[in-house]
């Protein structure tokens, strides 16, 4: 199964890459006022396929490369997540609905932002996560390319989300990032000295917020296409 | 590293006994007793990321079986308050089940389950995850096939299976994502092929056979969760063969058919082309034959009767073969020189034998080196590597034939020869120090086989034996040229007399000699050493690798011949002064032929004697030698023959 979601991921990677070039373009075409030049443009719904690409593929990897991680450092008792009621991610600064039901009564505005706002909050964590897993000795070679494949991916997520919530929501806004935080936020547990738990548990979380983006996305594309039925289930 | 963090995460954990949800052995707090088994939880799953349950075991202890004793409590992360509470709702179908509904579930948000006993206040187990991680989904439904194609032979086919997603899975919506696994196996077998699975809810199975009944199932999970639901309904696949059956009948009916035409065939060719076919595979081997002599004698034990025919004293088989033949010059035709020998003009018909020897150096065939071999011979297999050809030409003729040989397959005629006091025949084989590599060619000129022939009568004494060897090529073939007359002697200006000629890198050939005197070389020299009566050959070998430094090198000697005749004086040297190093001269002048000798060509010394180690002294250091060496003294008169031949029998006499 692995094999399939890295050759997936693989295709939709060079499938992706032409999308990064159409995701600049509007926006400069929107800078500029009063230019013949044209743009290529693309469509809301290609766009929001794209992007529900790029978060399906980045929850992939993300979960691809916390399993590297669990087999190669981390204990088998303390594998599993379930084992571990002393983990904590670190609590976003806005609360997410958990079930279902809260979460398809969020608004599409509400479901973009938060959208954004994950994406922008993992992005220096990983950063720092790539040069933890450097200092490691044996870190996997596959393990490396993934983290620094997974945060480059998330920029053009960022950027792709960010020309979605204009176009969508026509809400021009800065392309600031809501969410300001310092290097490694996951340092919060100060119980976990450990830097293999702190990264694995970087991970997990990561992977769990990938999840959350991943289904906001689908929920929200749903909408896009069957706004009756998706609200009724 | 991780050991101590377990260590420190073990204490700050939350809950006493902490374990998976599924692996686990259960009863982690009881006694080792195998039959008490304490409750625990068996499981928490989730259909449909919506709703989940749990379900726990009372375990062995008969006081917690009433319904009432085991709560399930549960909190979750997001709970204002760190209260426990109780299981929303008791499955009333299920027992020892607790549902937890849409209201309760959430989802990216930590539960914790526990087994509490509020009676005992004693928590037996406890189990914490998220929603998405414990997700086995339904399994799909309508699941059926469609048949895809038939081979054209008829005994396969593909079909492809397809279902739908589980209802209660909430895909459209996006909420789920699930992938899908297809299995299949034949009706009697047990094991199940898994095929990877493709996207979408169909999938092609390909190369089933006909006449065979399938059976195909699939289930599904949530993409990267790896957590499988149930597997779907079985549905059975069979497509009846169609009997097909001709096609195949004249196929292995036309390939019997082949095989055995082919087989017949096969036999036809061996039976009638039998007796060529033996001889491909198994080539005769040619037996020893000496022309006039019975092939019975050269083997073991007849040596007396070779050497009586072979010294000549029974001439009637060598009858054939007066010395006059020597003026037809036979045996020169064994002498081959190297290819390479550019000695056209020797080879004139001039009445010079060293000239006849040059003319003829080329019409021998090589049969490579072998070993030089006095007729009487016992004591080695030499025998065997008589050319047959040789025996064709009996000629008394010692000369210095150093060609090159292939050194590894020259022995040594090293006290074994047989000697006897008589002339004897024999072949003498020069090895040539390994000039080139091992791989030279068995023939063509690289070999040199010099025969010798002995008990010739002084007729021959007019002839020119000698020729001098001028040069010696690169490739070890010795540069003859005619004859000289006998003069002064002269030991190391000579030397330098025999780099002349045709020496192609002379002298990087000496320096190669050098470089390989440690290689395995051999070479025999021919010496001739004055008997009473008539030639003795004197053969000795001495490899290049054992030659001492500080022996006289390969010295060649030659002895005078006998006094009246000037000519038959042989030489035999070697172009040593290529082949090694250290070489001195490559003849010297005998100190003590006697005065009836004629001095030989300056250029050519007598081998006055054989030292222990093999190696021909020029000037022997001491007259005694071995009793044996009759033939050999140099203090004795030198027979009226020109050269005396130390038979290899008298020369095995020689060395100790």
């Amino acid at each position: 199964m692995n094999m399939m979601q890295v050759m997936q991921s693989v295709v939709w990677a060079v499938l992706l890459w032409p999308c990064l070039v159409s995701l600049g373009v509007p926006l400069e075409c929107k800078d500029e006022q009063g230019s013949i030049i044209l743009c290529a443009s693309i469509s809301k719904e290609k766009l929001l396929d794209r992007v529900i690409q790029h978060a399906e593929l980045i929850y992939r990897v993300s979960e691809e490369s916390c399993t590297l991680f669990e087999e190669m450092f981390v204990p088998f008792p303390m594998r599993s997540q379930r084992n571990q009621a002393g983990y904590t991610c670190a609590t976003k600064a806005f609360p997410i609905p958990g079930s279902k039901s809260e979460i398809q009564q969020i608004s599409d505005k509400w479901l973009l932002h938060s959208v954004l706002i994950l994406v922008q909050s993992w992005i220096e964590p990983l950063v720092y996560l790539q040069t933890t897993l450097d200092r490691y000795d044996d870190a996997p070679d596959t393990l490396l390319k993934k983290t620094k494949w997974v945060s480059e991916k998330l920029l053009s997520l960022e950027q792709g989300v960010v020309v979605l919530i204009r176009k969508m929501l026509d809400d021009d806004m800065l392309t600031n990032s809501y969410y300001e935080q310092g290097v490694a936020p996951y340092a919060l547990q100060p119980e976990v000295l450990e830097s293999v738990l702190r990264d694995y548990t970087l991970l997990s979380c990561f992977k769990k917020d990938a999840h959350k983006m991943e289904t906001f996305l689908k929920l929200l594309k749903c909408r896009q296409t069957d706004k009756y039925s998706c609200f009724l289930h | 590293m991780a050991a101590p963090s377990f260590l420190l995460l073990f204490p700050l954990g939350l809950l006493s006994a902490v374990r998976s949800a599924s692996l686990m052995d259960p009863g982690s707090m009881t006694s080792s007793d195998p039959s008490v088994q304490a409750p625990h939880l068996t499981g928490c799953k989730s259909r449909e990321q919506e709703t989940f349950r749990c379900w726990w075991s009372p375990g062995s202890f008969q006081n917690l079986t009433e319904p009432g004793a085991l709560q399930i409590q549960y909190w979750k992360k997001n709970d204002l308050t760190k209260e426990w509470k109780e299981c929303p709702d008791y499955s009333s179908s299920v027992k020892n089940e607790c549902f937890f509904n849409k209201n309760n579930t959430v989802i990216w948000i930590k539960y914790c389950v526990r087994l509490h006993s509020e009676s005992q206040n004693k928590t037996y187990d406890t189990l914490c995850f998220e929603l998405q991680d414990i997700v086995h989904p339904d399994p799909p439904v309508a699941l059926n096939w469609t048949l895809l194609n038939i081979s054209r032979s008829g005994l396969n086919y593909d079909i492809m299976a397809s279902w739908e997603p589980p209802p209660s899975a909430d895909v459209s919506v996006g909420w789920l994502t699930l992938v899908y696994e297809v299995q299949y196996r034949r009706r009697n077998s047990s094991h199940w092929k898994v095929l990877e699975h493709e996207f979408g809810t169909q999938q092609s199975i390909y190369g089933l056979q006909t006449g065979e009944a399938y059976e195909v199932r699939v289930h599904c999970a949530m993409r990267a969760f790896n957590n499988f639901g149930e597997f779907s309904d079985v549905i059975f696949v069979h497509v009846p063969e169609i009997p097909n059956k001709e096609s195949t009948f004249p196929v292995t009916l036309v390939l019997i058919f082949g095989a055995v035409g082919v087989a017949i065939l096969l036999m036809l060719i061996i039976f009638s082309q039998q007796q060529r076919l033996m001889v491909i595979l198994l080539p005769p081997v040619p037996a020893p034959k000496i022309k006039g002599i019975d092939p019975a004698l050269l083997k073991k034990g007849k040596l007396d009767e070779l050497n009586f025919i072979l010294s000549g004293a029974g001439m009637g088989a060598l009858h054939s073969y007066p010395p006059d033949l020597y003026q037809d010059v036979p045996w020169v035709e064994f002498i081959e020189l190297d290819a390479d020998e550019p000695e056209p003009g020797e080879k004139d018909n001039q009445s010079s034998d060293s000239q006849r020897l040059l003319g003829h150096n080329n019409h021998h065939t090589n049969h490579g080196c072998f070993h030089g071999l006095s007729i009487p011979e016992d004591d080695s297999g030499r025998a065997s590597s008589y050319d047959p050809e040789l025996p064709d030409q009996e000629t008394l003729m010692l000369m210095a034939a150093l060609l090159s040989c292939q050194p590894n397959k020259v022995e040594p005629c090293l006290g074994n020869c047989s000697h006897s006091s008589t002339p004897s025949l024999d072949v003498l084989e020069v090895p040539c120090p390994g000039l080139q590599a091992p791989d030279l060619p068995p023939e063509g000129g690289e070999r040199h086989l010099v025969q010798t022939q002995l008990g010739g009568p002084q007729s021959w004494v007019n002839m020119d034996f000698y020729a001098q060897v001028s040069d010696v090529t690169p490739t070890g073939g010795v540069v003859l040229s005619p004859g000289q007359q006998v003069g002064a002697p002269e030991n190391t200006p000579t030397t330098e007399k025999y780099k002349k000629g045709k020496m192609e890198g002379g002298e990087e050939e000496s320096e190669e000699e050098e470089d390989r005197r440690t290689n395995k070389l051999k070479f025999q020299l021919l010496v001739v050493a004055p008997e009473a009566g008539g030639y003795t050959t004197e053969s000795s070998s001495r490899q290049m690798s054992t030659p001492d430094p500080s022996s006289p090198g390969e010295v060649y000697h030659t002895f005078p011949p006998p006094s009246a005749e000037s000519k038959p004086h042989q030489e035999a040297y070697l172009p040593a002064t290529t082949l090694l190093g250290d070489y001195q001269s490559p003849y010297i002048l005998p100190d003590s032929p006697p005065a009836q000798f004629l001095p030989p060509v300056s250029d050519y010394t007598v081998v006055q004697d054989v030292d222990f180690q093999h190696s021909l002294l020029l000037n022997p250091p001491s007259p005694q030698r071995s009793p044996n060496c009759s033939p050999q003294p140099p203090s004795k008169p030198l027979p009226v023959m020109p050269i005396g031949y130390l038979t290899p029998d008298l020369l095995g006499n020689l060395s100790p």
